[in-house]
């Protein structure tokens, strides 16, 4: 029993003993307690304007200053971690979950087929993520929604490919081979014998990903084509703070800083998971 | 290891003489070539769509449409309203009804279209006016009767009666912008964005969509020319951003956004000139009344008493613009000292529990800009106040200007718009895009009043200040009582250009890209 317990939380200490994993979990936790404690960490309501203490500066009155409206940052920005973890987490696992469906239907599937969803991938691909995001705001308006489908569109392919190329490898190994002779139908085959076998590398990488989707939450935000005022979003305070950057930097500087240390935390946390896991792609990428 | 640098010079040493050298260059900040009188780069707010003087859609592009097709007059720029000639030698107005012109003599159009003429005068005029054209500016010719050609380079333009904004609102535009009959006729439709038969100061040389306009220096004008070779205009929606444009030395002239003037104008930067200029435009909150959910009038008064007018202009321009209280600004005939309904919370509660609507939802569109965005945000929040919710929807300016276009496949579904209108001197150019005929072209309340038809055709004739005041007031007291509109602000316009650039500005502050010149 003990031993069977210090097995589980072998993988975890590995992580704590590496300086950047250790860090990258402090960040990780950091930002997803603020996020869930955001209800009883704000003072104020987050989309409440008082233009009357419009554009004050960081205080113990408010944390990290207001906007142009008056909105207490801090508050805005805890709750901004929200929308960022809930898009980011949603929209990944979204990915992960079509993503390893089509790929498995790919390489396990006949050769036409594989071609087609090829073409298909590729052809989503070759999309800029910005004109990809424009065409589809511009057909159905900026929201959260939108957002999501970007980076699930964005995302997929990548995914896919992954799983369709080990599941290629894998298709023909004798393990597989043992089951279909056994009498094992397609979906158990892929379900039991070849999903588990793929899956792991895509986790990491899925957590990588995170960051990634975070900015471009943000980013669509900013532009004005993401989640809809007066909902915080990091990427909105952001676009607030850019119009008197010079007079008012902390706006900036509250909606940049936890992008940041969102973006270090999860990828300290991804690289790390990634060596200690795999540690044949250590030092890569 | 074999020494490839020059004399003692060390590799250490040489990269620290770059990094040096890099740091210096980006130390001074980078001036655009204007010091030289070759090139002036300014900023447009929006790209151009429509070349076409009887089809334009936007500020940005009328200035550019007076630079590349002769008018017959432009504004006189500086502090004082009235007009220059550029391709006329002389223009008066004989009578009430008669105005007299006669052409420069060797004016041309590029492309083998031979000289300006006064038949082209005729074409150009009537063209517009012409209701089979469908030209959104036809109003600007309403009471033209026709252009009767004299000889060559002489004519007189007949009107059907007393048109008192023709010299303030309509020669003075692009509707006196002369186009090639020939070259119109063979081409059998309106310009887009490649102008054929160009034939002013400057010519368009090259366009490329949302990156950058050129004109170049004709080089067949004759007469007074451009400034510049070149004038380089790039569009940027958001005056934030051209504001970092301009302090990164990418542009010699922007207009700046009004919550910006106070800063900039106590700390301006180095080497720039900034201008605060009284506008003329006007900003509100357009209601539409065939909307389903709008179409109970007391729902939309509800929203008239829901928004503080007030705290929306100061949150939005902190504090530098004033409140409007109508289409026409301080000065004009016609202009008002108060709207007929107040800002009353309580007063738009009852109203909407009259009519039924508690819990409304609403959306409201708005230009993707850092001001709009605030003004909706405050006006999102009064009406949150009262029981309603609004969804706001922030849209590019090529989606923006055609939301409530008849056109279109949204003017239905349009509900709450927050827009700014550019204005003339004149307030017969704010009344004209809220009557019956601009329904579903520029009036996108879809507000449909004939008494203020009448009344707007009235103050077209009427030159006493006293009798235009009172027919303006009563024509913006209709549509206040339409409940289709709160009026927000006239702005103020803020500018900013480099000190080796002397720039063309009409006393509103709007541009006349060929008034440019070197300082």
């Amino acid at each position: 029993m003990s031993a069977a317990v210090s097995d589980a939380w072998r993988p975890v200490r590995r992580l704590l003993a590496e300086p950047l994993g250790a860090l990258g979990i402090a960040l990780v936790l950091l930002v997803i307690g603020g996020a869930v404690l955001a209800d009883w960490l704000s003072v104020y309501e987050p989309s409440r304007i008082s233009p009357r203490d419009r554009f004050q500066g960081p205080s113990w009155t408010h944390l990290l200053g207001t906007d142009q409206l008056g909105r207490d940052l801090f508050s805005r920005v805890l709750h901004g971690g929200r929308i960022a973890l809930s898009v980011a987490l949603f929209s990944t696992a979204a990915s992960l979950a079509i993503g390893v469906v089509l790929g498995l239907i790919a390489g396990y599937g006949p050769r036409w087929l594989d071609n087609l969803m090829l073409l298909l991938f590729d052809s989503i691909k070759s999309f800029p993520t910005v004109m990809l995001a424009l065409a589809l705001v511009t057909l159905f308006g900026p929201s959260l929604t939108a957002v999501v489908v970007v980076v699930v569109l964005v995302n997929v392919p990548g995914y896919a490919r992954i799983i369709r190329t080990q599941t290629l490898a894998l298709k023909e190994s004798e393990f597989v081979t043992a089951a279909q002779s056994m009498g094992a139908g397609t979906a158990r085959v892929l379900r039991v014998h070849i999903m588990p076998n793929v899956i792991g590398p895509l986790l990491i990488l899925a957590s990588m990903d995170i960051p990634v989707v975070i900015a471009i939450e943000a980013g669509m935000s900013f532009l004005g084509l993401g989640v809809r005022p007066p909902t915080p979003s990091w990427g909105a305070i952001l676009n607030d703070g850019f119009t008197a950057i010079r007079d008012t930097p902390w706006i900036v500087i509250a909606g940049g800083l936890p992008i940041i240390l969102t973006t270090l935390g999860f990828t300290f946390l991804g690289e790390t998971l990634r060596d200690v896991f795999d540690p044949r792609l250590k030092g890569r990428g | 290891m074999t020494n490839y640098l020059p004399g003692d010079l060390s590799r250490r040493s040489f990269l620290a003489a770059m990094g040096a050298f890099g740091a210096a260059s980006m130390a001074v900040p980078r001036m655009a070539l204007s010091q030289d009188g070759t090139v002036l780069t300014v900023r447009s707010y929006s790209d151009l769509q429509v070349l076409d003087p009887a089809y334009r859609l936007s500020l940005p592009e009328d200035d550019i449409i007076r630079s590349i097709f002769a008018p017959l007059v432009i504004p006189q720029p500086g502090d004082v309203w009235g007009w220059k000639p550029v391709a006329v030698d002389s223009i008066e107005q004989l009578d009430d009804t008669t105005v007299a012109f006669t052409l420069k003599d060797n004016i041309g159009f590029t492309d083998g279209y031979g000289q300006m003429t006064a038949d082209d005068v005729k074409f150009s005029i009537e063209r517009m006016a012409d209701p089979a054209n469908e030209s959104p500016y036809a109003g600007d010719w309403a009471a033209l009767k026709e252009v009767e050609v004299k000889d060559r380079l002489s004519g007189l333009i007949h009107l059907k009666n007393k048109f008192v904004p023709l010299w303030t609102t309509t020669l003075p535009t692009p509707a006196a912008c002369i186009l090639s009959r020939k070259a119109m006729e063979e081409m059998g439709d309106k310009i887009t964005t490649e102008p054929v038969a160009q034939s002013g100061q400057y010519l368009l040389a090259d366009w490329q969509p949302k990156q950058k306009t050129i004109l170049r220096r004709n080089p067949d004008w004759a007469h007074e020319p451009g400034g510049y070779e070149e004038i380089h205009i790039i569009p940027i929606e958001d005056p934030a951003t051209a504001e970092r444009g301009f302090e990164a030395g990418d542009l010699d002239y922007t207009w700046t956004s009004v919550s910006s003037l106070p800063r900039l104008k106590e700390n301006p930067p180095a080497g720039a000139v900034v201008l605060e200029k009284p506008s003329l435009a006007y900003v509100w909150l357009g209601l539409n009344q065939d909307n389903p959910a709008l179409q109970d009038i007391r729902i939309r008064r509800a929203i008239q008493h829901a928004i503080d007018r007030q705290t929306v202009v100061d949150a939005a321009y902190f504090g530098a613009a004033g409140v409007a209280n109508g289409i026409i600004a301080p000065g004009l005939p016609g202009s008002r000292d108060a709207v007929t309904y107040d800002y009353d919370p309580d007063k738009a509660r009852a109203l909407l529990a009259e009519a039924g609507a508690e819990g409304l939802t609403v959306t409201l569109d708005i230009l993707n800009q850092s001001e709009r965005l605030t003004a909706a945000q405050v006006i999102q929040a009064n009406l949150a106040d009262v029981g309603i919710n609004c969804e706001i929807k922030q849209n590019d300016s090529g989606t923006f200007w055609t939301l409530g276009s008849k056109d279109g496949d949204y003017f239905m579904d349009l509900q709450l718009v927050l827009s700014r209108f550019s204005m003339q001197p004149d307030p017969s150019w704010a009344s004209v895009w809220f009557t019956p005929e601009q329904v579903g072209v520029w009036n996108w309340e879809r507000f449909d009043n004939a008494e203020y038809k009448a009344l707007h055709d009235q103050g077209l004739v009427e030159d006493a200040f006293a009798a235009r005041d009172e027919i303006y007031k009563k024509m913006q007291a209709l549509m206040d009582e339409s409940g289709c509109y709160v009026f927000l602000t006239h702005e103020v316009v803020g500018a900013i250009h480099r000190d080796t650039v002397q720039p063309g500005l009409k006393p509103n502050g709007e541009s006349l890209y060929s008034e440019f010149k070197p300082a």
